[in-house]
């Protein structure tokens, strides 16, 4: 087993992460950039190094810096998390250059199945059905658009080293292209580094369902079975729950033997996800191999009772895969919900900033993910999820029930959150049947808002009273000291220290 | 100690005056001018506890720049203003123009991307002193005042914090 490990991210996974070292007993260490000194994962690590300033080009994207770390702290082994570099060959190269152990597959694995069209290929050749598409990267606008024309409308284009639907572009005709096709070139030159795009066929309404596998370096391949992540907001996940409402045991062991069939032809090793776009039929056509570990990973391990972080490191660390995937079947429903510090009033524009006050979630069935505290001030460098709520329940109507539940519980004062978003989605009769594909949220959003509940009697008389009590209390307040009727000058001090101090 | 508080709700605007009185260990309460059965604690840092007769409440407390609070109880929200009505003037100057020297701040942690006046340059209120850029929003900042540009704390291309000092008029 590994000596220590180097966690080269941030956030909730970060912390993720050095919970497993944790349990497992081995000593981590953790990075951050200069917003980052009171994160989370520098509080609960016990060695920690800064990386640099908080722009991710200058910290948790500089290869250099991240094996310096490694190499002085005396690791032996590198998780990446999701994200920042985790799907970088150049990193996986490094590492192993280093002769550092990358928690993940190798540089040319990854060069192989994770970039779209390479997976695309690959899935050719391991007879997976794929959507039809282009397989190679394309050279110039014209010739793309042909192909367009060829294929008929409406087309998505796609950033090559793309995810989270960056550089991601649907055209829905054919004037539309043009324009499309530099958005999405810039966008994924942008996000990743690098502007090449592919064409695809665009489904009508399908259904995004994912395998999540589990391969070892002595040849075995696990399926751990699906997620459904159809609740998406511009190509963005926003709730993912496992199994799926329509995924039946037969077209589970189907989709878990492709998902193999596919590991094993590319050599993979490692957690993975096989991405499938599921139709109205039942067809499942390949979409792409994530070649890390996933945000939505949760969802899978409480259906499973697996610790796929844990399963991850001992992978890395060469030891065998201690079960046969026929072994494991989903108990109960999971569903998880990604807690964003976005503003649902405003288009969910990112709205970082303090946490003044924060009461969480607990109880039975309940699991929060998270790199966030009261008191903490979210920066605005990077992606704003707070907090990831896994419900877990015999039935999927208890997970649900569980998951409503914890978002009354949950609540963060100082910034707004998409916490709003959920209960309605949790409300919704589509939803609530499992009726959902990729673009259902989209449209939902496109309606006009449910009247706000009904507030219960009190509330705004409990709202009023908490005000003056609050104003009351507040430090040169003059409640109980003799007050003039005139503006206090402390009171103004008071009030002035108070909002200086949120960001 | 009477407040008049303001409410900005999903269902509109309210007012209402509170009247706290301590009374042993807690307060007596009155709400416009009736006596209400109100239990009211801090439970922890920005949430207050209200049991009303019985029916409880969490009330989250965050300050708002503008000198309100956001006021969050389950899945409700209102924007409060609270005003001490023997006071002289309430917090918030509405159309009335701010006196004195000012400190234009940022309300929201940006870049700022274009500087619109130099220092010593005469203002007047409401016009755009400087542009900050928050997740890809342009927003003007405006004088709260008629008067000139005593000094600008910052430069064109960087980053600010909320609260943060971007010029003072004077």
């Amino acid at each position: 087993m590994f000596r220590k490990i180097l966690i080269a991210n941030r956030g909730e996974i970060a912390v993720r992460i050095l919970r497993a070292c944790h349990e497992m007993g081995i000593p981590a260490v953790c990075v951050y950039s200069e917003v980052d000194r009171t994160a989370l994962h520098v509080r609960l690590s016990e060695e920690a190094y800064p990386i640099g300033p908080a722009a991710s080009r200058e910290s948790y994207l500089r290869i250099d810096k991240l094996i310096d770390v490694a190499r002085k702290s005396g690791c032996d082994a590198i998780h990446p998390g999701y994200g920042f570099l985790a799907e970088n060959p150049a990193f996986a190269r490094a590492c192993a250059d280093a002769g550092i152990a990358f928690i993940g597959p190798s540089a040319e694995t990854m060069e192989a199945m994770g970039s779209k069209t390479a997976g695309k290929q690959l899935a050719r050749r391991s007879d997976v059905l794929t959507v039809p598409g282009t397989d190679e990267p394309l050279e110039d606008a014209e010739q793309a658009q042909a192909l367009a024309q060829a294929m008929g409308y409406p087309v998505v284009l796609k950033a090559v080293a793309g995810g989270g639907g960056k550089g991601m572009r649907v055209v829905a005709e054919d004037g539309a292209f043009a324009s499309a096709w530099r958005d999405a070139a810039s966008e994924a030159l942008n996000a990743f580094g690098d502007a090449r795009v592919f064409l695809e066929k665009y489904l009508e309404s399908p259904r995004h369902i994912e395998i999540q596998i589990l391969a070892d370096s002595h040849g075995r391949v696990v399926s751990l079975g699906e997620r459904e992540c159809s609740i998406q907001r511009r190509h963005q996940k926003v709730i993912e729950e496992a199994p799926s409402t329509v995924v039946t045991p037969e077209l589970r062991r189907k989709m878990g033997e492709a998902a193999v069939r596919l590991a094993r032809a590319g050599g993979y090793v490692n957690a993975g996800t096989v991405e499938f776009l599921v139709d109205a039929n039942l067809n499942y056509y390949f979409l792409e191999v994530n070649t890390r570990l996933q945000v939505e990973h949760p969802v899978t391990e409480q259906v499973t009772g697996l610790d796929l972080v844990k399963l991850q490191i001992a992978i890395a660390a060469g030891h065998r895969l201690p079960f046969q995937w026929e072994a494991i079947s989903p108990r109960g429903n999971a569903i998880e919900v990604r807690i964003y510090a976005e503003d649902p009033d405003n288009n969910f524009f990112p709205c970082p900033g303090k946490i003044v006050a924060r009461r969480t979630a607990a109880g039975p069935g309940i699991r929060l993910d998270e790199g966030v505290y009261r008191g903490w001030t979210v920066p605005l460098e990077y992606d704003p999820l707070l907090s990831k709520m896994i419900a877990w329940g015999n039935s999927r109507e208890e997970a649900i029930a569980r998951l409503r539940r914890a978002l009354d519980e949950y609540t963060i004062s100082g910034i707004r959150t998409n916490a709003s978003l959920f209960r309605r989605i949790l409300g919704e009769p589509d939803y609530l049947k499992g009726e959902i594909h990729t673009k259902w949220l989209d449209e939902l959003l496109t309606r006009p808002r449910p009247p706000a509940a009904e507030a219960r009697t009190g509330t705004e008389t409990a709202a009023a009273i908490a005000a003056a009590y609050w104003e009351s209390i507040q430090p040169g307040s003059g409640a109980g000291s003799g007050d003039s009727g005139r503006p206090s000058r402390w009171k103004a001090e008071g009030r002035r220290a108070q909002v200086e101090r949120q960001p | 100690m009477k407040y008049e508080i303001q409410l900005d709700g999903a269902r509109g605007r309210t007012r209402h005056v509170v009247d706290l009185e301590k009374a042993g260990a807690g307060y007596r309460v009155l709400l416009d001018g009736k006596p209400v059965d109100a239990d009211v604690v801090l439970a922890a840092p920005n949430a207050v506890s209200v049991i009303l007769n019985g029916a409880a409440f969490e009330v989250h407390v965050a300050p708002t720049l503008e000198g309100g609070y956001k006021l969050q109880t389950g899945p409700h929200e209102y924007l409060a203003n609270v005003q001490d009505p023997r006071a002289w003037r309430g917090r918030k100057g509405g159309a009335v123009e701010a006196e004195g020297r000012q400190q234009v701040i940022a309300p929201m942690p940006g870049k700022v991307v274009r500087l619109l006046v130099k220092a010593g340059e005469e203002v007047q209120t409401g016009q755009g002193l400087v542009v900050v850029e928050a997740m890809k929003m342009q927003n003007e900042i405006r004088s709260p005042k008629t008067g000139k540009i005593e000094r600008l704390q910052v430069k064109e291309g960087q980053a600010v914090n909320a609260g943060e000092v971007l010029c003072v008029v004077s």
